[in-house]
């Protein structure tokens, strides 16, 4: 009731009655003397300004939004580039994922058969020798260099 | 509030105008409406560029739904029950934080004070930069609720019913919110002239 009294909202008769109340009653005194001052620093508080162009700007939005079909509403708020910047790099993007894919797996071509690993001991022996010649090569030329160059 | 009531409300009327397709009727409301919600706005999320973006959405919104418009309520509490919604989102999302810590500068959306018959002295000026910064934080300081209660209280007289609507609550939670509000509110601002 405080409130509505400090707001000026009561009836003159309900105000009478409670001014009759707070002239024996410092608690309540106190409490409608503080309401009063808080009334009166909110009254302080003066917004600012509108800005001169605030018509033309919603002026201008609402022309704007009237040009929108209903799906591009829709779209909007998951668009948060404009489409002519978007759609490249999406399409840049799926080429990229589809070329992966193909990397990846690049189709079936047929049952393979399983990989046998077969071991020939003449292949095995071949290789040693052929490396061994390699080692002798590499010797004698490492001789060669040297007296060379002494 | 019925049809009936609502065939009162003025406004009410020339938005179903505006459903019609009249234009002139929306810049009758836009006139009638723009200061007190740019207003309202500017007090609760307290950046005056932040409150008039919210309030072309507020008026966007409104253009928007014209053509499935009932006067089911009372034209303003639609329309401040919009507002409302609008800023307690921005409040909620974390963007308030940001604002907070250029409140400090206290004179950045003040308006120039204007007597009438005399103009203010430096001393005066300062003490009202002072004050009001006061009251900016402490009603900065109120859940996004209790401060939209209150400024639809103080500023815009609205009734405990129409805050109730607006806020999608009861009237005695109306009446809660304003009272713990206000007790706040008197904690920190009744020791100032």
């Amino acid at each position: 009731m405080l409130v509505a009294y400090a707001a000026g909202e009561l009836d003159l008769e309900t105000a009478a009655e409670l001014e009759s109340h707070l002239a024996g009653c410092s608690a309540c005194r106190l409490l409608a003397a503080e309401q009063a001052a808080v009334w009166k620093n909110l009254e302080a508080w003066e917004a600012p300004p509108i800005a001169p162009d605030f018509d033309r700007r919603l002026y201008r939005r609402i022309r704007e939004d009237v040009h929108f079909s209903w799906w591009e509403r829709i779209l909007r708020p998951f668009r948060p580039m404009p489409l002519r910047q978007a759609l490249p790099l999406t399409v840049s993007a799926c080429l990229l994922l589809m070329a992966g894919f193909v990397i990846e797996r690049p189709g079936k071509t047929g049952p393979v058969a399983p990989h046998r690993e077969t071991v020939r001991v003449d292949q095995v022996e071949r290789t040693l020798d052929d490396l061994e010649l390699l080692g002798q090569v590499g010797m004698n030329q490492t001789e060669s260099v040297h007296s060379h160059a002494m | 509030m019925g049809v009936a009531a609502a065939a009162l409300d003025y406004d009410a009327e020339l938005m179903l105008r505006v459903k019609e397709g009249d234009g002139a009727s929306f810049g009758l409301l836009l006139d009638k409406h723009r200061a007190p919600v740019v207003h309202f706005l500017y007090r609760l999320v307290q950046e005056q560029p932040v409150a008039e973006e919210l309030a072309q959405e507020v008026f966007l919104r409104v253009y928007r739904s014209r053509s499935s418009y009932e006067p089911t309520a009372k034209f303003t509490t639609w329309l401040f029950r919009i507002a409302t919604h609008l800023a307690l989102n921005w409040l909620r999302d974390g963007k308030y934080e940001r604002g907070q810590q250029r409140l400090d500068d206290s004179t950045q959306d003040a308006p120039a004070r204007q007597i009438s018959d005399r103009r203010p002295s430096v001393e005066q000026q300062m003490v009202y930069e002072v004050k009001l910064l006061e009251v900016r934080r402490a009603v900065a300081s109120l859940p996004g609720k209790q401060r939209a209660a209150v400024l639809m209280h103080k500023y815009e007289e609205m009734e405990y019913s129409q805050i109730a609507k607006v806020l999608g609550c009861s009237e005695s939670a109306v009446k809660s919110l304003l009272f713990r509000a206000y007790e706040s509110l008197r904690a920190r601002l009744a020791h100032m002239e």
